[in-house]
């Protein structure tokens, strides 16, 4: 495909389903963060105290697995729920196929094909007149496990998410 | 967080700094999912979270841009600091969505790359719909059509279902998809203007797809069923009283004679709704609803246009 830098990709990652199973996460494991930012909680469950904050692309060394949490040190200490993240070590940058022509071999695999950002820039300039300013507000907005504990613990709820 | 103490405490997500290159040890495998000579067909399995993410940010845009669904708290938004009732609606469906995240099903997506988000539309009809992503829209008018938090939880339950089963990406045209296979799987980095101009064609048409599927032709009678049937599971788990998700449906049924557009147009009738899940929610075991939960559920109502 003429003008295109193609990758030759003879397959693909396995990761790219964050659905996958991660069967071979186990103590000793290095896993990435793939969410934008996640809670890292101070005990394996959603809504509860949290032990800190990492963002995509941060590496997180496994020290105990419980279920589908994961028990990490590295940019946080604490526990991190498996869908937020990737098995292995693989570079992301912070913004999902940012990376653009400096975009590292696993971005490109992962998440830097079909729609990417270039993909929303094109996109955002055949309709110039949409206005990503709403979203791009209201992505940054999170809620404090912390309150939301304090939320079920008065509305006598389960908080589910174990 | 408690609806008493007004402005709820959000927490900005701090920019992350770029992870950079380095080793890597990404798992290939031959053939694979994006298999050239196959193509994509169904893009539910095969877009990635990555995919999703930017779909989900232009419904959102599209949805937010239509003149009839001016949305509520665009102030708490922009700032990060929700109204009271804004917040109140986010709490008790972030609550349900950790309860869809904790017990995943087989073909569940994963969570959302930009975490979920409930935004009231400021419309009196009866609606609510969800883009991929975990972005969830539910009209002010849907909610005041509610009587307590945990019918509050169904509708929500019910539009998460629709999001971690996929089916706003189910929407897709498959003929979108396979136009634009080798482009799609080539795609990795410095485009051409022509592919890039085509492939921003396949993404405004994908969007289109999915917004017509939310508001206008509605999801299959299947796709309903199966969102409610994994709606009442979810809000079962985050510990809300399945009854409140018939009691609803009963409310909606009662004006299903002149009730028309929105909800009413993409959704099969609530009778139908009511008798699938009434043996689904007969083996479920009691709830008892503390009365803090329809009190506080008033108090951020009341506030509501």
């Amino acid at each position: 495909m003429r003008g295109i830098r193609r990758w030759m990709l003879t397959g693909t990652v396995v990761l790219a389903l964050g659905g996958v199973a991660l069967a071979g996460v186990k103590a000793g494991s290095v896993i990435t963060v793939r969410v934008m930012s996640a809670k890292v909680m101070s005990g394996p469950k959603f809504i509860g105290a949290t032990a800190g904050t990492v963002s995509r692309g941060d590496q997180l060394t496994v020290k105990e697995v419980k279920g589908d949490w994961y028990r990490v040190e590295g940019a946080a200490t604490g526990w991190i729920h498996k869908t937020n993240i990737v098995d292995g070590k693989v570079a992301l940058s912070s913004k999902p196929g940012g990376g653009g022509a400096g975009a590292s071999r696993d971005e490109v695999e992962l998440a830097g094909r079909g729609f990417t950002p270039q993909i929303e820039g094109a996109y955002r300039d055949q309709n110039p007149t949409l206005d990503f300013g709403h979203v791009d507000a209201i992505e940054q907005v999170t809620f404090d496990p912390g309150e939301l504990e304090a939320f079920v613990r008065e509305g006598g709820l389960a908080g589910g998410g174990q | 967080m408690s609806r008493r103490g007004g402005a709820v405490a959000v927490a900005l997500v701090a920019a992350a700094a770029l992870a950079g290159g380095g080793a890597c040890k990404a798992t290939l495998t031959p053939g694979g999912l994006y298999d050239l000579a196959k193509g994509i067909k169904d893009a539910k399995k095969e877009l990635t979270p990555e995919n999703e993410y930017y779909l989900g940010r232009a419904v959102g845009t599209k949805i937010l841009a239509n003149a009839d669904y001016r949305y509520e708290d665009e102030d708490g938004w922009q700032s990060g600091r929700l109204s009271s009732t804004t917040a109140y609606v986010n709490a008790v469906g972030n609550v349900v969505a950790f309860a869809a995240m904790g017990a995943p099903r087989d073909g569940d997506r994963p969570s959302p790359l930009a975490g979920w988000h409930f935004v009231i539309l400021d419309d009196e009809s009866i609606n609510a719909f969800a883009a991929p992503g975990g972005y969830v829209f539910v009209t002010s008018g849907a909610i005041h059509q509610a009587r307590s938090e945990d019918e509050l939880a169904a509708i929500l339950a019910h539009e998460v279902a629709h999001v971690v089963r996929g089916h706003a990406i189910g929407s897709i045209q498959k003929s979108r998809m396979s136009g634009v296979m080798k482009q799609f799987l080539d795609s990795s980095v410095e485009l051409d203007p022509e592919v890039e101009a085509q492939m921003a064609s396949v993404f405004g048409g994908s969007i289109d797809d999915i917004v017509d599927g939310a508001l206008v032709k509605g999801y299959s009678k299947d796709t309903e069923f199966e969102a409610d049937r994994v709606g009442l599971a979810i809000m079962v788990a985050a510990g809300y009283d399945p009854q409140a998700f018939v009691s609803y449906l009963r409310t909606l049924a009662s004006h299903q004679d002149t009730g028309s557009g929105g909800f009413y147009a993409t959704h099969p009738k609530a009778s139908e709704r009511i008798a699938k899940l009434e043996a689904l929610v007969a083996k479920q075991a009691p709830v008892r609803v503390p009365a803090i939960r329809v009190e506080r559920f008033e108090a951020a109502v009341s506030e509501l246009p």
